[in-house]
């Protein structure tokens, strides 16, 4: 056995295994955080590289051929699914301990540097965070950790990646707490806060201490605070349609037969038509989000609208059809558009009105976005702050991340990462009655200690059998075969009890229930407590080829739900 | 509780013979056979501390509409309940989850490389992991079906051998076949013995195991060829460090790139019930 493999029983981290996630959680924040520089430089390099590509007429072949290339690299190389892995990610935390693949590390990146980098609408953020939740899992596994701890790096990685990547700390903590773990313990809280720190300073480090977006000064009105309700609104209906847009894009790119990595071409290409007309929709789109901040974007309320609407579907093109990335930079163009669009036209109606800078709207725009589309506004909220620099803006921050947020969930119960998930139910948060009956499997609650009966065995013999047993429930198998053929509870006895002539006349079988209802090993628990309480059961037998193999109580059930819920409440 | 054995059908005449293996096994294990016909080209089984991609040969998927006709036909013909598994859960959606918590898992040499290309001495990387992480037993079946009479149990002192051995011991108790154990001699005869007895495993020792041949001269695969031909083997898998098997192989290595048999291979990560 090799003791450095095993940090967990160390004297040191022994004591408190916090020490143990702050440490581990530094190492993983600055891993996530350099694998973000690394996709970050390689995005801009492939931008520039192909630049002076883009002025020919034949430049719309280039997103669909990052958009193949991608593909196929997903498909066949590393063998893993499209998409940007947050769900994938939720999913892990959820379910499995936060156990990621290796290859998960690295996959993302590649994929989404040749969809970005080439011109596909999608953003390098989600990738970010799979690759630093993956390098939080693998670390975790290499040190032979628990369950909740590699659950806690997990959530490391996802927040050094957003952190290193906006070098923004506080949106990295928030996000994962947010959306990726979706609960806030004093056990976790220290080490994704560390992994944070780490993963920015790895970015202050490596390319210097620079605000995403250069910070503004924007004087705000009461005029402004009451108008960014209505900006909630539109940024609501923008989140809405760029979640159906993409859900729909992969829809009809389901039933287009080709293999994936043409589809992904074809939908790459037409990005890279509407790219042709309109470049603000290419990329992930940063340099745009820049100028519309600064209010240097001129072009007039008509185009905005259109770049917005254009940007929306090339999204959906980009992401439903097959290639790789994530929606944090599409939300923020779209945000940006769209609060640009909502200006100009209370300018239009109310030319008189002293409004603030359009800048100060693309920014309240951005966190709309942000908020409804992952229905996370704190995220939204410190996200914009941090990365514009601006604190001036908090109070219509709060307003439209608050009301884009609740309209959307009113709309879309589930947010654009979790809807999958919801749908499939596999969405299992801390502390919910599913999570903690997913713990539970049946072989702990399986009570062997049923005595089975004969159906040829007559009522005295059962009598006898009875006054030795605790049980009321007693399984009849069949006296040639052992297989399983009814339940006889006391109940059923009842009337022969008092009537000794009965005693020898009357067989197990003639009086057992042979209509009963039976689970499998493999049943979900979910379901058999469904079961349980539709048909008033308090205990289920369990039956394998035929044959009773225990009996599963509510009361044993309720008994371990309660001792699982305080093993996952108190940890 | 009866056990639980975890086949993935392959619906072509080579998974014919290990879906026979499959079911004799179960036959004699009085276990319940669980098969996963493949709906997709890769799975993941979410171990303990461990996930592994199966990125299955794309026979597997060879025939959809028959498979699980044919897996039903060749199950009961073996006088077992067939038990076929629907995946509950899926991390993406063309990536189902396979439970790990099964008795014993069977599995050809290779389950993502081309069937045509598999030969003795190769072990594929996935069926490698899946060794490393399980906590159950995996059964390498032979390439044709063949009933296996006795038992033979690979005993060199290492801890995955002594779980070998304990596992040889359970399954001589259900199927009442002969167990005879193997012993490559690399230090005194008498040590090997003591090691058991520390093991608190002499009863069973004594009681269960019919021959000991204990080799001190020859090499390792001279010596196998006192198999017995209709012997199911078990063994431990690699007991020593990465970097040691790379460099000088393992024991399991020389064994199934030498033996036809059907190999029960334990992990490190197994803990045999007594």
């Amino acid at each position: 056995m090799k003791p450095w493999r095993y940090p967990a029983r160390w004297a040191l981290f022994k004591m408190d295994d916090r020490l143990l996630l702050m440490f581990i959680g530094a190492i993983v924040g600055t891993c996530s955080g350099i694998a973000a520089l690394a996709l970050n430089h390689s995005l801009h390099f492939l931008l520039e590289a192909l630049s002076h590509w883009r002025q020919h007429w034949w430049a719309f072949v280039l997103p669909a051929a990052g958009a193949a290339l991608s593909s196929l690299f997903l498909e066949k190389i590393v063998k893993e699914g499209a998409g940007h892995g947050v769900p994938e990610v939720i999913y892990s935390v959820s379910r499995y301990g936060g156990l990621i693949r290796l290859r998960s590390a690295f996959s993302r990146l590649i994929s989404s540097c040749l969809t970005i980098g080439s011109g596909g609408s999608a953003g390098p953020e989600a990738p970010v965070v799979m690759s630093g939740s993956a390098i939080g899992s693998n670390i975790a596994r290499f040190f032979s950790l628990n369950d909740r701890q590699r659950v806690t790096l997990v959530g490391c990685g996802a927040a050094g990646a957003i952190s290193s990547i906006f070098n923004a700390p506080i949106s990295g903590i928030v996000f994962t707490i947010e959306v990726i773990l979706g609960e806030w313990t004093a056990l976790n809280i220290i080490p994704i806060a560390i992994a944070a720190v780490a993963g920015t300073e790895i970015s202050r480090a490596l390319q210097g201490d620079q605000i995403v977006f250069s910070p503004q000064v924007f004087d705000i009105g009461m005029g402004d605070i009451f108008a960014s309700i209505g900006l909630a609104v539109f940024t609501a209906i923008a989140s809405i349609a760029l979640t159906h847009g993409l859900r729909s894009m992969h829809q009809i790119s389901g039933k287009v037969k080709a293999p994936l990595w043409i589809r992904a071409g074809i939908g790459g290409s037409c990005v890279g038509i509407i790219g042709l007309f309109l470049p603000v929709v290419l990329g992930e789109g940063y340099h745009f989000v820049h100028t519309m901040i600064e209010g240097n974007f001129t072009p007039g309320l008509a185009f905005v609208a259109v770049a917005c609407m254009a940007k929306i579907l090339a999204t959906s093109l980009t992401l439903g059809w097959g290639g790789s990335g994530g929606i944090f930079a599409p939300c923020l163009v779209i945000g940006s558009l769209t609060g640009l669009t909502y200006h100009r036209m209370l300018s239009a109606i109310w030319p008189s009105v002293n409004w603030v800078n359009e800048g100060c709207y693309a920014l309240l725009g951005m966190a709309g976005l942000i908020s409804g589309m992952l229905q996370a506004p704190l995220t939204g909220i410190f996200l914009i702050v941090e990365i514009t620099g601006g604190y001036a803006v908090i109070l219509p921050l709060i307003i439209v991340s608050a009301i884009s947020a609740t309209l959307c969930h009113y709309i879309e119960p589930s947010s654009f990462y979790l809807k999958e998930l919801v749908d499939r139910g596999h969405l299992l948060r801390p502390g919910t009655d599913a999570r903690v009956l997913s713990d539970l499997s049946i072989k702990e609650l399986l009570e062997t200690d049923c005595v089975c009966v004969n159906q040829n065995m007559p009522i005295r013999e059962f009598i006898k059998i009875v006054e030795n047993s605790r049980r009321n429930y007693f399984p009849v198998e069949d006296d040639a075969t052992g297989e399983f053929v009814g339940m006889l509870h006391l109940d059923d006895i009842r009337p022969y009890l008092f009537n000794r002539m009965l005693y020898d006349a009357v067989l197990v079988g003639q009086i057992m229930n042979p209509n009963v209802e039976t689970v499998l090993p493999d049943d979900d628990l979910t379901e058999i407590l469904h079961k349980m309480d539709s048909q008033r059961l308090f205990s289920i037998p369990v039956v394998v080829n035929n044959r009773f193999v225990g009996m599963i109580s509510k009361a044993t059930l309720l008994d371990k739900y309660r001792k699982e819920l305080m093993v996952q409440t108190t940890s | 509780m009866i056990p639980r054995i975890l086949h993935i059908f392959q619906n072509t005449p080579l998974g014919r013979e290990s879906l026979l293996q499959a079911a004799y096994f179960s036959k004699q294990l009085e276990a319940s056979l669980i098969v996963y016909i493949p709906q997709h080209i890769k799975f993941l089984m979410y171990f303990d501390n461990d996930v592994v991609q199966i990125d299955l040969d794309p026979s597997y998927l060879y025939s959809p509409d028959t498979a699980k006709d044919h897996a039903a036909e060749i199950i009961k013909e073996a006088g077992v309940e067939p038990l076929f598994l629907e995946p509950k859960h899926f991390t993406a959606s063309s990536l189902p989850d396979i439970p790990a918590d099964f008795d014993y898992m069977v599995c050809p040499r290779s389950i993502s490389d081309l069937s045509a290309k598999i030969g003795f001495g190769y072990v594929g990387a996935k069926v490698r992991n899946i060794f490393n992480a399980a906590r159950f037993p995996v059964l390498i079946p032979s390439y044709v079906y063949k009933p296996w009479k006795n038992i033979v149990v690979f005993y060199g002192g290492s801890a995955n051998a002594s779980n070998a051995l304990k596992l040889g011991f359970q399954i001589r108790k259900e199927t009442r076949f002969p167990l005879n154990l193997f012993t490559y001699a690399e230090k005194a005869p008498g040590d090997y013995r003591k090691e058991i007895i520390n093991m608190g495993l002499e009863d069973d020792l004594n009681r269960q195991v019919d021959n000991w041949r204990i080799f001190e001269s020859g090499n390792l695969v001279d010596n196998l060829y006192h198999v017995p031909h209709d012997a199911l083997v078990i063994l431990g898998a690699f007991a020593h460090g990465l970097l040691r098997n790379i460099m000088f192989g393992s024991k399991l290595e020389k064994i199934q790139a030498a033996l036809a048999n059907n190999l029960l291979v334990v992990g490190p990560k197994y803990s045999a019930p007594i």
